[in-house]
């Protein structure tokens, strides 16, 4: 089976079990959340396959144009949310999660991302491509998480300041604690992914570590405010409403720098 | 006064400081850096000559920003040494001896009775927490044994070897600003060229491109040698992504491009009348070369790499690349010219040529060769280092801040009847329910000494 056949199925994968939990949401049965952990479980397994199959086909990394990319980011997603769920067990996060999930596929599978694997131009063709791109991802894949986990958050804090409870027992400063785990990991992981790893290879491939170029300085904005998010938690003890919406902008931010950057500025990170 | 002192000494002005350099780099993303006067006029009308004068057009680099930055590396110092001292106090000068009362109103806490008396009671709780690898320091006054195990100290300055990383990156950036040099070198092939400030010089032995089977590019690369005081001394072939390194100076692979000052180039001619007739004339621009048996004189007025159409039809050239060489051909019998016109490498049937009178030649541009040459960048960087070391300290304090939590545990063994009365408190900023388990486990262990 080729690349294209596994990229299919995964999605298909990926929508049951969005499906699976989104029934768990309003039945409120462990089992149907089971069954959605599992599908996403059995998705990623068949998405790496993928990936595989992508990088012995191309002969390089999965990750050089948009379609690519965004495979890459749809799974490492799919990675950060099973290991969060597995070890806090958020099981109503999944719903809403893989949405973004399904989103970021829907994209790479459409017709406007060109999906040939074209030959790796000069710049790229280095092993700080394999470290800076996936571990950055990898990094963006947890601000995703704590994204979710803080909307989460303030929906139910609005709902538990009503004097609602919240139904299976997720609460609000659960929600909370979660999202700073989500960060805790997500953190590190960009520094070392996007910002040591980016200046490490922009020295080594472009001649000087950091140029400002449009891409570089999101990365540092989307640093700064996770570092604000940190600093405003744990030395000035904003926990709850605020810290979430920082998350969330955080989130946004990265989503630019990713994103947005690459279609609405110009700079020497022109590659996909 | 005290009150500004406070502020510029706070958290807060961070916090206030981390929310303006991130407003001012969103502002740097949005305009356009670096460009001339004239391209703010057109974009921005009136407002452009203030944008410059502000010095938003070259933001990063502004005093304003600049200062910012200065300012949050100074405001860092300060936060940091206000929470480093206590904090080394606290390691290497800690109060060991405590009250049981105190250490009840600890969060995590246990107290339990041992029916052996506290010297004995010590020794059991401490090889509890010896096995746990806590180190222990301990006290005896006024009849009750305290004691003050901790492990993972290190975890407490993660964020103080953050900030002191974050520092040193600041100051590497500094003198890269300052000192370092960086400078690009156009070399033909076989051409020697001094290094600036540098006592050797380099030479471009060989420049090639390597090309994929679908034409796009795979790789550029340049034979270098490093010659020093006449004698070559070093030899390496960098390509992109592969830089030389010799006396501090980074030699790197940053571009290419033809020299079109004089293409070689190549021009067939054919006769329509005759089929087996071939001629093959080698030009330079301005060059003139006979065709004998037509008594006719051949020459290249102009030659463009990438021929375009400007708006005002005039010809010019689109890039410097030869994506669509074109020559201008005059031919010329005696005095008299009797065609002229542009013939296209790759577009031969797209070839005009205008003449008084019909001629049953026809001009091809076969070929052309123009010296490439390689454009080398130059840098010489010391902040280079301070970077990396600033690097490596900032993810070794990530990993210590969040990963290598401190925990601390105090007891107090006090005396009744023969027996011990033993308090015990935990504390851990972090991985709180992973403490407690631990917690839990060496109280229940200690419990079961007899």
């Amino acid at each position: 089976m080729s690349e294209a056949t596994f990229f299919l199925l995964t999605f298909i994968l990926y929508i049951l079990a969005a499906a699976f939990y989104f029934v768990f949401l309003f039945s409120k049965k462990e089992g149907s959340a089971k069954a959605g952990f599992m599908l996403a479980f059995l998705g990623l397994l068949l998405h790496t396959l993928a990936l595989i199959l992508r990088t012995v086909e191309s002969g390089h990394a999965p990750f050089t144009n948009m379609y690519e990319s965004l495979s890459f980011l749809a799974w490492s997603s799919i990675l950060a949310y099973l290991i969060i769920e597995w070890k806090y067990r958020v099981r109503r996060a999944g719903a809403y999660f893989l949405l973004i999930v399904i989103a970021l596929m829907a994209l790479a599978s459409s017709p406007l991302m060109p999906k040939e694997a074209a030959p790796l131009v000069p710049a790229l063709q280095s092993y700080w491509l394999w470290l800076h791109v996936s571990v950055t991802l990898l990094g963006e894949a947890f601000f995703a998480v704590a994204f979710i986990t803080s909307i989460m958050y303030l929906r139910a804090e609005a709902r538990e300041r009503k004097g609602r409870a919240t139904p299976t027992g997720l609460s609000a400063q659960r929600l909370d604690a979660i999202s700073y785990r989500a960060v805790s990991v997500g953190f590190p992981l960009f520094t070392l992914g996007a910002l040591v790893f980016g200046m490490v290879w922009a020295h080594k491939a472009w001649g000087s570590y950091w140029s400002w170029d449009p891409k570089e300085v999101w990365s540092l904005i989307t640093w700064f405010v996770f570092a604000l998010y940190l600093h405003t938690r744990i030395i000035m003890g904003w926990k709850g409403r605020r810290s979430a919406v920082i998350a969330v902008i955080g989130f946004l931010a990265a989503l630019f720098t990713y994103f947005g950057v690459n279609y609405l500025l110009s700079g020497l990170h022109s590659y996909v | 006064m005290r009150a500004v002192i406070k502020f510029l000494t706070s958290v807060r002005l961070a916090i206030v400081l981390l929310i303006l350099i991130i407003c001012s780099s969103i502002l740097g993303t949005l305009i356009p850096q670096g460009r001339s006067a004239e391209e703010y006029l057109v974009r921005y009308g009136q407002l452009g000559g203030l944008l410059q004068r502000l010095q938003f057009t070259r933001l990063y680099q502004s005093f304003w920003y600049v200062g910012l930055l200065v300012f949050f590396g100074l405001n860092i110092i300060i936060c940091t040494l206000t929470r480093l001292m206590p904090k080394i106090r606290r390691v290497f000068r800690p109060l060991v001896d405590a009250d049981s009362k105190n250490i009840q109103a600890l969060k995590i806490k246990e107290k339990f009775r041992l029916t052996i008396e506290p010297g004995a009671a010590k020794e059991a709780v401490k090889k509890e927490l010896v096995r746990r690898r806590y180190k222990i320091k301990e006290s005896t006054s006024e009849g009750r044994i305290s004691l003050l195990a901790r492990k993972r100290v290190l975890g407490w300055f993660g964020s103080d070897i953050v900030h002191l990383g974050l520092l040193v990156i600041l100051t590497g950036g500094v003198v890269t600003g300052l000192f370092g040099l960086k400078q690009s070198l156009s070399f033909t092939e076989n051409q020697t060229l001094p290094v600036p400030r540098a006592d050797f010089s380099i030479r471009l032995d060989k420049f090639t491109t390597e090309y994929y089977p679908n034409g796009s590019v795979r790789d550029w690369k340049s034979d270098l040698t490093v010659i020093e005081a006449g004698q070559s001394v070093h030899q390496k072939t960098i390509e992109v992504n592969h830089p030389l390194t010799y006396k501090g100076y980074v030699f790197y692979q940053s571009g290419y491009g033809w020299d079109w000052q004089s293409p070689a180039l190549e021009v067939w001619v054919k006769k329509s009348s005759d089929p087996a007739y071939l001629r093959k004339l080698s030009l330079k621009v301005g060059e003139k070369s006979v065709l004998e048996e037509e008594s006719l004189q051949v020459t290249v007025v102009r030659f463009l790499p990438d021929f375009v159409l400007d708006e005002n039809r005039q010809p010019g050239t689109r890039s410097l690349e030869p994506n669509n060489p074109a020559a201008f051909i005059e031919g010329w019998n005696g005095g008299e010219k009797v065609f002229s016109g542009w013939i296209f490498a790759k577009f031969p049937d797209f070839s005009r040529l205008h003449g008084a009178k019909e001629t049953e030649l026809s001009f091809e541009l076969k070929d052309i060769k123009a010296p490439q040459y390689s454009v080398i960048q130059i840098s010489k960087d010391l902040g280079v280092p301070l970077i990396w070391a600033g690097c490596s300290l900032l993810m070794a304090g990530l990993f210590l801040a969040f990963y290598w939590p401190t925990r601390e545990v105090r007891l107090v063994i006090e005396e009744s009847g023969g027996k011990s009365e033993v308090t015990a408190g935990g504390i851990s900023a972090k991985s709180q329910e992973a403490f407690m388990k631990e917690f839990s486990d060496i109280m229940s262990a200690a419990r079961k000494t007899r």
